[in-house]
């Protein structure tokens, strides 16, 4: 299985994301998910909204493309998480911004739901400068957008669990695995939104998903500074993910 | 009308339309920046309904002990070709009603409150709580708790409170205890009684006070429409009416149903989605949703403890005339069945309380059912459509949501 690690980009601050990003790059990852921080992040719960608000002011490209320099050199996939809603307007400027800063593809949660018409066009502009789209599924896309985005996109594909990040409400893991596995066949599927447990982490592994991606469980050590906790916590995961 | 024999045509399955639907179904949105309402709805509503509620199965099976319920309840309920209706309008086609009416509640909402119920009494519930507009589904909440060994409490719009003396006695008398809201049992309702006492109420309203208390008492609420795990539970109408159809060899044009939030319409239509039938939605002119509605973000409650859905809707603050057909009442209408509507699947009309009252009085004297107020707007619909010229020789399937017995009030004597 693989590993995806997300942090909200640069939250808290530059220094402090820069601290405990300095910690995260030396261990065992797969791939680096990047929030763009937006006013409107509609598909993440409250600890990652609150993340977005705080973390606008540090961002600027030129500090993203130092990240992610550095993250490259560590041999790391790098992605964007961005809303559609955020570079809806400038799309064509944003994707050369991203691609400049080394950035590799970008998981947009709001596309399908949102933007639904405009999915091939978004598409295409990304093929055009060699960015991976990633394809962003949950349990309510139906199975003839999951086909199409499937044929319109070469990368691995993000399904979430959880209708937002960071929370937990009763979800059958066994059948949203199998669905997705079916849809997609033997593209990579990462699974995300409100794992929080290596009990979850464990089942998903025993039902077939080719890795987790963690984010809102990494937010509190951070904001207490602890800084061995943050290890602590993405070896465990490291353990559940690559025993 | 309550023959064993017919008991196979019950589906052993719900159907959810989520994963066959043409586009994505835009998500439930928390409505305050700070907290989840998303993850409150974890205090809010009994587990198996909250994972129904965003489950990707096409299909869920039907608890055993709710198809022995659904069979008890009068399921399935009569597929009935309305022969005097067609003479009257002098209709070279066919005309089939659905009769949901048949129900011993009455109405279509017995199917979602009979699982919901079944599902909190079986995670330990000793009592639930809902809202009812009209008190079809106050009334089909009322029993489903008792059949499952529980309390229940219903919150009813005060203007309906007041026109229909009768609703509140059959709730009492299947267990219930009914407030009139606003009411003074909930903060919402007491600080909405501060503002005006003379408040007439209405769903939003009564939604907001159902849920706070369901908080308050650590209980759960049932929902009565617009959720999709609602509209599963009611796929039981139309996965019933196919199969009716079959059996006599008929195949529908066109199919039409009235729509409060949605779900008696979904549960009808949804199961057909499959096939070209024509689907008309009927809405009431006083409250124009389809006409006059945005689609958009909106929410479902007025105090805005649950989730915003994407819908089509006048806003959760929007105080409809007082008609009789109080389950057309609410201000918005289900994601999926809005999301239908607005890629042109789905047709919509619009029929004022007149028209509708023209309706009940034809169709009660042809074919002797009185009709819910509700389900008398989509006949007045159909019997327009039948009318039409263009129209003759189709087969068009009404679904009556439900009797009209306890609302005589409407008509002048």
């Amino acid at each position: 299985m693989k590993l995806a690690l997300y942090l909200t980009f640069p939250y808290p601050d530059r220094e402090t994301f820069s601290t405990f990003f300095g910690e995260m790059i030396r261990m065992r990852f797969d791939y680096l998910e990047l929030g763009i921080p937006t006013g409107t992040p509609y598909y993440d719960g409250p600890i990652i909204r609150r993340t977005h608000r705080k973390a606008m002011e540090g961002f600027s490209f030129s500090f993203l493309k130092e990240i992610v320099n550095v993250s490259r050199l560590a041999g790391k996939k790098n992605y964007a998480l961005v809303y559609y809603n955020h570079f809806h307007s400038s799309t064509g400027k944003f994707l050369d911004d991203l691609k400049e800063a080394g950035i590799d593809g970008a998981i947009v949660p709001d596309l399908l739901t949102d933007y639904y018409d405009e999915r091939r066009q978004l598409s295409e502009e990304m093929k055009k400068r060699d960015l991976s789209l990633i394809p962003f599924f949950t349990s309510s896309t139906p199975d003839s957008a999951i086909r199409e985005m499937t044929l319109l996109t070469d990368s691995w594909i993000y399904h979430g669990l959880q209708p937002s990040t960071g929370i937990r409400v009763p979800v059958s893991i066994d059948l949203m695995v199998s669905r997705i596995r079916k849809l997609c066949n033997d593209r990579e599927i990462i699974f995300g939104f409100g794992i929080n447990s290596m009990e979850m982490v464990r089942e998903l592994r025993a039902e077939g998903a080719d890795g987790i991606a963690v984010g809102s469980s990494l937010v509190s050590y951070m904001d207490s500074n602890d800084r061995q906790g943050f290890r602590s916590e993405i070896e465990m995961l490291g353990d559940a993910v690559y025993d | 009308m309550y023959s064993e024999q017919n008991v196979d045509i019950i589906p052993e399955k719900w159907y959810n339309i989520v994963p066959d639907l043409p586009e994505p179904l835009p998500p439930a949105r928390d409505h305050d920046p700070e907290n989840s309402s998303i993850d409150l709805l974890n205090r809010i509503l009994p587990r198996e309904v909250l994972r129904q509620e965003f489950t990707s199965s096409r299909f869920e099976r039907i608890p055993d002990e709710v198809l022995e319920e659904y069979a008890q309840i009068g399921r399935p309920t009569p597929l009935i070709r309305a022969r005097n209706l067609e003479k009257f309008l002098k209709f070279r086609g066919k005309i089939f009603l659905k009769y949901e009416g048949a129900t011993v509640t009455g109405s279509h909402k017995i199917n979602t409150a009979l699982p919901q119920a079944y599902y909190a009494a079986n995670e330990g519930l000793q009592e639930v709580v809902t809202e009812t507009g009209a008190g079809q589904w106050g009334t089909a909440t009322a029993l489903a708790a008792t059949l499952n060994g529980m309390k229940s409490t219903v919150f009813m719009v005060k203007v309906s409170y007041d026109q229909k003396p009768l609703r509140k006695k059959i709730m009492n008398l299947y267990g219930a205890s009914v407030f009139p809201s606003p009411s003074t049992q909930t903060e919402y309702g007491r600080r909405t009684l501060q503002e005006d006492p003379e408040h007439p109420g209405t769903l939003g309203i009564a939604i907001s006070e159902a849920v706070q208390y369901a908080l308050d008492h650590d209980i759960r609420y049932l929902l009565g429409s617009v959720e999709n795990c609602v509209i599963t539970h009611q796929s039981v109408i139309g996965q019933e009416a196919r199969k009716q159809l079959e059996i006599i060899g008929e195949k529908a044009d066109t199919l039409i149903g009235c729509v409060g939030g949605g779900s008696n319409f979904s549960g009808f239509t949804f199961p057909f989605m499959d096939t070209d039938v024509e689907m008309i939605a009927t809405a009431a002119t006083e409250v124009p949703k389809f006409s006059h509605g945005k689609y958009a973000y909106d929410l479902i409650d007025t105090a805005g403890i649950l989730p915003e859905l994407k819908m089509f809707s006048l806003g959760a603050d929007f105080v409809p005339k007082s008609i009789y057909a109080g389950g057309l009442r609410y201000h918005g209408a289900a994601p999926a069945l809005s999301l239908l509507i607005k890629h042109g699947r789905i047709r919509t009309d619009e029929v004022d309380e007149a028209k509708s009252l023209e309706a009940f009085r034809i169709f009660s004297r042809t074919q002797g059912i009185v009709p819910a107020p509700e389900s008398s707007h989509a006949i007045a619909t159909a019997m327009e459509y039948c009318r039409k010229p263009e129209n003759q020789g189709k087969t068009v399937v009404i679904n009556v949501s439900g009797h009209g017995l306890l609302d005589l009030s409407f008509v002048r004597d």
